[in-house]
């Protein structure tokens, strides 16, 4: 029989896909030849916005940038202000800061696996995942009084201490998901199917995924023992002993193990912290917000989000609102760059399968 | 780092070097360096491209272009900066460098207007209208832009 090529849209309303992305791709038959990425389906121009608007009024802006992890967005405005501003922040705000983002992490990597078990069919384990995510969730609503965007950091500290009992609160959900941990494995992670699914597909070498300019778990699945958390420590990460999961394949199967294996890691880490932190203050005072100039300056600060390096490179011209504000943000590259050269010769029924792996969330792309 | 500022003092003339705090070198160079001042950092282990941006300088009609480069197993990370023209702004691309550079240089030709000569595709990345002053820049009003194509915004009634 004689094959045409045909151009294919896939996205942002297919089944398959997660988020508002959508994938042009070129096929032969089952295969594809070129695929394009085609973002700004959730374009709403936030760095602009953000030049219109005074340093503590960003806040509720840039969480909402990226809806899967917005706590992490916090963290580098945050950071970014307080270097600009040459504002220090308390001991135990550094703790605070480092449970939470490492809640958040796990929330997100839930969020992840729900998505990849859907796509493949396990619809079991995406339900636990999804139920998992909403145990973590419910933290973080006793601890801010929201779900999802939580605005709870500040420049100079946190906006509140825990409240009481919430220690053990933390400690108790994440035991009731940690023991769940050998279900997961026997029903998702050691199963067959999975593996014959996922082994070997989109495989991306060492050498490319540094090339193409890959971060976060891409990279540790190529072998790459890179984590911010350990080359530039923020927050409390200095102060605590923890390992880098380390996969050497670079396929989806590594890739999605990747994230198990951090996901255990953020929970040992989060016992840790709890057991060292400090006493004491959680915010220092920033000046009046409504009058606050910060001096001429510029800044670019990053940190590991649960899908890589995430940075804001900041200009201050010596005025009461940010006069540049630009992110960078992980799924740029990953969904950019690496997706379309993974696509490249893979088979349409994987296009979720590697889209997904590589975490690409599209509101990140967008901004 | 001081080493490193050390020997691109002695590779290029005219630049302008400073480090603010430890693992930090800002450079600012003339654009016509730019070039070999990449390919030399990535030479010496620099060879992660984390950002390229732009900062509209307004009053001085210049654009100033961002280059954030890392070297991923160490900390710091080197600012090289340059200034070119605002108006008719155009530029080198650095694909050849630095593959990873395609939709950032995409998304600045959009929302500023720098041409990159050289680009395999510098088409629409997020914009989906027509815009007749590029819409990261600094003389680009959202207020006025919204109340031309959607109307002007009604008025908050106060109810008792």
């Amino acid at each position: 029989m004689r094959k045409r090529e045909l151009e294919m849209f896939f996205g942002p309303q297919h089944l398959g896909m997660v988020g508002n992305l959508s994938i042009t791709l070129q096929v032969e038959g089952d295969r594809i030849l070129k695929a394009e990425t085609n973002p700004g389906y959730l374009h709403r121009g936030f760095e602009k916005l953000m030049e219109y608007r005074s340093w503590i009024q960003n806040f509720p802006m840039v969480c909402r940038i990226n809806v899967v992890e917005p706590d992490s967005m916090e963290m580098v405005y945050a950071m970014a202000v307080e270097k600009l501003a040459k504002i220090e922040v308390p001991e135990r705000a550094h703790y605070i800061r480092s449970i939470y983002l490492e809640l958040a992490r796990v929330g997100s990597h839930l969020f992840g696996l729900w998505a990849y078990a859907n796509m493949l069919g396990f619809d079991t384990v995406a339900q636990w995942a999804m139920y998992h995510r909403d145990l973590i969730l419910d933290l973080f609503e006793e601890l801010t009084g929201a779900r999802v965007y939580h605005i709870y950091l500040w420049p100079g500290g946190v906006r509140r201490d825990f409240p009481e009992g919430f220690k053990d609160k933390i400690v108790n959900t994440l035991h009731s998901i940690g023991g769940c941990v050998p279900d997961y494995d026997s029903t998702f992670f050691n199963n067959r199917l999975f593996y014959e699914r996922a082994k070997g597909i989109g495989r991306l070498t060492c050498e490319e995924a540094k090339e193409l300019g890959a971060v976060g778990q891409v990279l540790r699945a190529t072998g790459a023992k890179l984590d911010i958390r350990k080359i530039e420590p923020y927050a409390a990460y200095q102060d605590i002993d923890f390992a880098v999961p380390v996969r050497e394949d670079g396929d989806t199967f590594s890739r999605i193990w990747v994230i198990r294996d951090e996901m255990i890691e953020s929970v040992h880490m989060i016992f840790k912290l709890l057991d060292k932190m400090p006493q004491g203050e959680v915010y220092n005072k920033v000046p009046n917000p409504f009058k606050w100039k910060i001096p001429k300056g510029e800044a670019y600060v990053r940190v590991e989000s649960s899908r890589g390096e995430l940075g804001l490179y900041m200009v201050s011209n010596g005025g009461d609102k940010p006069y540049r504000a630009h992110f960078r943000t992980p799924s740029y590259t990953h969904g950019l760059v690496i997706l379309e050269k993974l696509l490249k010769g893979a088979s349409i029924a994987d296009v979720g399968n590697i889209m997904i792996s590589l975490y690409v969330v599209a509101p990140e792309i967008d901004r | 780092m001081d080493k490193l500022k050390q020997e691109l003092g002695l590779f290029f003339k005219d630049t302008q070097m400073d480090i603010p705090e430890a693992d930090r070198l800002l450079v600012s160079v003339k654009k016509e360096q730019i070039i070999s001042i990449l390919k030399f950092l990535k030479g010496k282990g620099y060879d992660h491209l984390v950002l390229i941006s732009c900062v509209d300088w307004f009053k001085e009609k210049e654009f100033e272009l961002v280059y954030i480069l890392t070297c991923y197993p160490e900390k710091g990370h080197i600012i090289l900066k340059t200034r070119i023209s605002r108006e008719n702004a155009e530029f080198k691309t650095v694909i050849p460098i630095f593959k990873n550079a395609e939709p950032y240089e995409r998304e600045l030709h959009e929302l500023f207007g720098i041409n990159f000569a050289g680009h395999p595709r510098l088409t629409p990345l997020f914009l989906e209208r027509e815009y007749k002053i590029p819409p990261f820049r600094k003389d680009f009003d959202t207020r006025k832009y919204v109340e031309e194509v959607f109307g002007p915004i009604p008025p908050v009634e106060e109810t008792e």
